[in-house]
């Protein structure tokens, strides 16, 4: 131990300790240029909001140029059709950040934040300046088409899969963003809420999609398996809701009659990883980080046994969907297997002058471009000659899925109606996702919905 | 000298400066004048001058260097108390008074004991009572239980542990010749850090196990042993992360703090939007809002620093940081006896750990670990403890003048 020469290893140390914090005052510098301004600019930063001068905001319009909010003095105004102005209140947002839209996602653009870092409060302070004007991609019109013929709560949600647009996206219940009670005190319904982005529902059987992409990918394409309308896995019973069954299915069959004793069983063969595999590649289990908007996670477990796996197979047990993602996975197997990044904002305005580029982007390839031209074929002949032909209309060719996802309130089992689906006319780029609540068998209430909403937005050009 | 002198005047001019127009501004912040924060930065400023001024004639051969750069930070952490709880800026003021007290005591103590070696096993039970004692009769604040209440009184006893951790540490590696004796010390180490990991300190948990694994290296020079030293607590590490659920939190919240904004991740993200906010030059003092982070005036000073002063400020905290521990280890190496090396550097790597530690949660480049700012944060103990690791540096400092003036003089040589 006398060997040893303390100071020099002090020195040592020291060049140990000079390196640590030179890296510290690097990454100090490197995050804050990289990242302050999608930081500061974070709708989660109380500095925007306390600074906030509503006159001098700029205006929120929608893709045609209506006014869907604007300052008249101190005052915050929104779109003047009282139908039109709640439907599209969670996309617009309101002053107060009871609600997560443009006016706290977009508000360095509307109050004029989106400079350097440097001036920025510098001018903030000075109080001269005037926000930019944001242009949504949305159409306010097909908004207040789809809340009128909402007759249930849930989401609407429509996009130009090709680019990444929203068109519509439709939250029910609304609000009134200019009538928001004054006050603290907490208000107990979910009308802020924004059901495309923030409900996380079970998502029955359009989960199918995902666990017929497994199958297909993993070769697993000639099963057949007998539906006598029940099945026990695992000791848990799956259900087929029409009585006596299906009988002898095979994986076409089976997705057109959204057999659900077929895909427990099929689920099963294929085994948890590669459920969670596929499952994941859909981006199941991932915390988004979308440019425009903010998403909650979708999840999905495989679980612990069979009867779970089963289960999870037709989009029950643990797995939870936003409206949103379940868009994009339909949006995918529109665009031959890679999903958009779906997007609102679609212009930014200074005197008339345009200060942002829209840009589609894509957030991988959950399936290869053969896997999704066989799932695109199953969802068409699903609308074709399966549980989903109220959604075939005359204007293009629609590929769907249904689901009736279960869920139990207080006590008592229900269903929520779900429809994904694309048009698959190149003309027409459109997908779709539709849940109404507790409204029971998706083929019903959400299907014939998207159709005519389908219809509506190729009548009005998209 | 003359001109070394004359700089040191300058630099304590302009750290009077700032702080006077500092609290002139805070005076100003409710409109009108307000002549008792006026009053309270006259007073702190007056005792800065007279601080240094004494220190520096009582006890020539002090490092000025690392003062005054106590004297900054501690000047920067009043300001930002006064503008954010006018309050804990009051009480910090006092704490720093009772903490200069603390420093002159130890450093004369330091300057004029061998290395306590009969005091050892004293301070060995106290450290290892101190720790035992909080993890029992502590109350639960923040996640850890590292606050022990004596009447009206709340104090933090690892910061207390970690003086005596320092000095067990400096005795052990500097007087025992054969690695088999140092088995009490190991056992000591491995108790300290197990007791603050059941009292879930986790921060002071990494500082001792730290400053251990860094001065056990430098006393010894055995590479081999350290490096399995350092796999024992990696390995130790990896298992708290699937034995403890809050580790688990910490590194997910570490990884992704959005993913969890409304839970645990909610202060890395108000901390990461006030440094933002702030951007290179800050907002200005006053103009930021750095309450909107939790405990600002604490673990987070450095992101309500960084607000409203500028990450050009918080470069140069770390900078001062640094350079504190550059005069550090070079009074390390000064020093004529391994104890007092050994000792100076401890406390060196001591300082140098904890504000790596919570500047580098803050600013999310490692996971965030409760643990406070050295000579910032508020809080008694934090600056009381601080002030005597400063005092055991500045004794030895001033111990290796003296032995040098001894020497020259010996030579026949004068001191200037």
């Amino acid at each position: 131990m006398s060997r040893s020469n303390p100071n020099r290893s002090m020195k040592g140390m020291l060049v140990v300790f000079s390196v640590l914090f030179v890296m510290l005052a690097s990454y100090l510098f490197y995050s804050t240029v990289t990242y302050g301004e999608q930081w500061f600019s974070s709708p989660y930063n109380p500095r925007i909001s306390a600074s906030r001068k509503v006159a001098d905001a700029g205006s929120i319009y929608d893709r045609n140029g209506m006014p869907l909010a604007w300052s008249e003095g101190s005052v915050r105004r929104y779109a003047e059709d009282p139908e039109i102005r709640r439907a599209v209140c969670h996309v617009v947002g309101d002053v107060y950040g009871k609600s997560m839209g443009a006016e706290a996602f977009y508000a360095r653009y509307l109050y004029g934040y989106d400079q350097g870092l440097i001036d920025r409060f510098v001018t903030a302070f000075e109080g001269d300046r005037k926000g930019g004007d944001v242009y949504l991609t949305i159409d306010a019109r097909l908004c207040g088409y789809i809340l009128e013929h909402m007759d249930f709560q849930g989401a609407v949600v429509l996009m130009n899969y090709e680019t990444g647009e929203i068109l519509a996206s439709v939250s029910n219940p609304t609000f009134d963003p200019e009538a928001i009670p004054d006050g603290e005190e907490e208000e107990t319904g979910s009308q802020y809420l924004n059901r495309v982005t923030q409900g996380r529902y079970p998502p029955g059987s359009t989960m199918k999609i995902v666990t017929a992409a497994c199958a297909i990918e993993n070769g697993v394409t000639d099963a057949v398996y007998d539906c006598p309308g029940e099945i026990v896995i695992a000791g848990q019973r799956i259900t087929c809701p029409r009585d006596g069954g299906h009988g002898e299915e095979d994986l076409a069959g089976a997705f057109e009659d959204s057999c659900n004793v077929y895909f427990a069983q099929l689920a099963v063969t294929l085994g948890a990883d590669r459920m969670t595999q596929t499952a994941d590649r859909f981006l199941f289990n991932h915390a988004w980080h979308l440019a425009d908007f903010a998403m909650l996670e979708s999840s999905y477990s495989a679980g612990s046994n069979n009867g779970d796996l089963a289960w999870s197979g037709v989009g029950q047990y643990r797995d939870l969907i936003t409206p949103m993602h379940n868009l994009l996975i339909s949006g995918a197997v529109a665009r031959q297997g890679s999903m958009i990044e779906p997007q609102t904002l679609l212009d930014v305005r200074y005197g008339g002058r345009s200060g942002y580029t829209y840009t589609p982007h894509t957030l991988g390839d959950p399936v290869s471009s053969s896997v999704a031209g066989t799932l695109g074929a199953l969802m068409r002949a699903t609308v074709l000659e399966g549980t989903a032909t109220s959604a075939d209309i005359e204007e293009a060719a629609v590929s769907g899925k249904t689901g009736t996802a279960e869920y139990t309130d207080n006590g008592e089992t229900r269903n929520h109606s779900w429809f994904v689906g694309f048009s698959q006319d190149p003309a027409h780029p459109l997908a779709i996702a539709v849940i109404l609540e507790g409204a029971g068998y998706g083929s019903r209430y959400a299907t014939p919905l998207a159709g005519r909403v389908l219809s509506r937005a190729i009548e009005l050009g998209y | 000298m003359i001109i070394r002198r004359y700089g040191v005047a300058i630099l304590l001019s302009f750290m009077i400066l700032f702080l006077l127009s500092a609290f002139l501004l805070l005076s100003f912040r409710e409109g009108a004048f307000d002549a008792h924060i006026m009053l309270a930065g006259g007073i702190f400023a007056a005792f800065v001058l007279v601080q240094y001024n004494v220190l520096a004639a009582v006890f020539r051969r002090i490092d000025r260097y690392v003062l005054l750069i106590t004297d900054f930070l501690q000047i920067i952490s009043v300001i930002m108390l006064y503008r954010m709880k006018p309050e804990t800026g009051e009480r910090q003021i006092i704490w720093i008074l009772i903490g200069t007290v603390l420093m002159v005591i130890a450093l004369t103590v330091v300057r004029r004991a061998g290395n306590f070696g009969r005091w050892n096993l004293l301070f060995m039970i106290l450290a290892v009572g101190l720790l035992g004692v909080t993890l029992v009769l502590a109350q639960r604040t923040g996640g850890a239980l590292n606050w022990l209440q004596i009447g009206p009184f709340s104090f933090q006893p690892s910061e207390f542990a970690k003086i005596l951790f320092l000095i067990v540490t400096a005795y052990y590696l500097s007087t025992r010749q054969h690695r088999r004796d140092l088995w009490p010390y190991f056992l000591f180490t491995i108790l300290c850090v197990l007791l603050l990991v059941a009292a879930r300190d986790l921060g002071a948990a990494l500082l001792f196990a730290g400053t251990f694994l860094i001065v056990f290296y430098v006393g010894t020079g055995s590479l081999w042993i350290t490096l399995g030293a350092i796999g024992a607590f990696a390995g130790g590490a990896v298992a708290s992360y699937y034995i403890f659920g809050h580790v688990r939190t910490r590194v997910q919240v570490w990884r992704d703090p959005w993913a969890t904004y409304n839970e645990n991740g909610y202060q890395i993200v108000q901390g990461l939007l006030a440094i933002a906010s702030g951007g290179l030059l800050g907002s200005g003092l006053g103009n930021g809002m750095p309450q909107s982070i939790p405990v600002a005036e604490s673990d987070y000073m450095f992101a309500a620093i960084c607000e409203e002063f500028g990450i050009i400020v918080g470069v140069a905290l770390i900078g001062f940081y640094l350079l504190f521990i550059v005069r550090g280890v070079l009074i390390a190496m000064d020093a004529r006896t391994k104890f007092a090396k050994l000792l100076v550097f401890g406390a060196t790597c001591l300082l140098a750990l904890q504000s790596f530690i919570i500047i580098g949660g803050v600013i999310k480049m490692i996971p965030l670990t409760g643990i406070t700012m050295p000579f910032v944060s508020y809080g008694g103990s934090s600056m009381l403890s601080s002030m005597m690791v400063l005092g055991i540096i500045e004794g030895i400092a001033v111990q290796n003048g003296e032995y040098e003036e001894a020497e020259i003089a010996e030579m026949g040589g004068q001191m200037e």
